[in-house]
């Protein structure tokens, strides 16, 4: 295996690219056919995908019931309001 | 005909949509209420502070419900309203705090010209996959949170929201190049955050 990659600059755009399913199949297919014979793109792989899903594991948040609620009542009074004006209007 | 039924029934018309006052609440309920947690994280995100992201996706709501009629049902409504979030923020929320210090600005115009792509660190050989995943999501959010927040931004539609480059491009109003190489040196500086994180907090 090799421990150093000559292209990594390129390979780790590659494997963003690939991660992102922005890559086409020959891009992916040349890609997996050298991962494990290069030690700097296998990890790069490793770590670009793991970075990735602890991201979206660990950093989202629900929103609060509280604020659904508020949007909800104003919406409905936004909905009375042009009821009101509509007629007054036509 | 009871008073509901009757507002409901009437009509807004704007551009060249018409949508009854029900369909309207239909479609926001709908097509805009599922993304409610996705719009309340990148918020939140943004802004870095509860009350005003609870504002933002509040005015957010107010204003897609108020610009209703330039949504084409059956389009993307998460990106549609992500894009009214960030032009939101933009416009009303990052004036009242501190501009972008000079080194953001550097960062990421660098990025938007392309004259990073030899800035990346070769190889990472300090973060492994393993100390990534040992990491609490408190540090990984931390981590997140010091980037500028065109940084901050990208990586949070990308990774957490997963929008197509085409989508983020839209959403930014800026180039699909640009979002790439923008998503680069963001990932790649968010990398040097987590790599000094681990050695402070003592990783392996």
């Amino acid at each position: 295996m090799k421990i150093n990659c000559e292209h990594h600059q390129d390979c780790m755009q590659l494997i963003q690219k690939i991660l992102d399913g922005e890559a086409s199949v020959d891009e992916k297919e040349a890609f997996f056919a050298n991962k494990d014979l290069c030690m700097p793109c296998q990890k790069g792989y490793e770590l670009e995908l793991s970075l990735k899903a602890n991201l979206k594991s660990k950093c989202q948040l629900s929103c609060p019931e509280q604020i659904i609620s508020k949007i909800r009542s104003k919406l409905f009074l936004l909905l009375i309001l042009i009821s009101i004006l509509i007629p007054l209007f036509c | 005909m009871n008073f509901t039924n009757k507002f409901m029934l009437m009509e807004v018309e704007v551009k060249d949509k018409i949508y009854s006052l029900g369909n309207a609440k239909g479609v926001f309920e709908n097509e805009f209420m599922p993304h409610m947690d996705a719009m309340y994280n990148f918020a939140l995100k943004l802004t870095a502070d509860e009350d005003d992201a609870q504002d933002l996706v509040q005015d957010t709501c107010l204003k897609a419900y108020r610009f209703i009629n330039s949504f084409e049902p059956g389009t993307y409504a998460k990106a549609w309203l992500f894009r009214i979030l960030k032009n939101n923020f933009i416009n009303d929320y990052r004036k009242k705090s501190r501009g972008p210090s000079k080194v953001e600005f550097e960062w990421v115009e660098q990025s938007i010209s392309g004259e990073d792509e030899a800035a990346e660190p070769a190889y990472f050989a300090d973060l492994q996959a393993e100390t990534v995943n040992d990491m609490l999501g408190d540090e990984i959010t931390a981590a997140l949170q010091s980037l500028p927040v065109d940084f901050r931004m990208i990586i949070i539609l990308c990774d957490l929201e997963e929008f197509s480059y085409e989508e983020m491009a839209k959403i930014l109003d800026i180039p699909i190049g640009t979002v790439r190489s923008r998503l680069h040196r963001a990932r790649a500086v968010l990398k040097t955050k987590l790599v000094n994180y681990a050695k402070t907090k003592g990783y392996n």
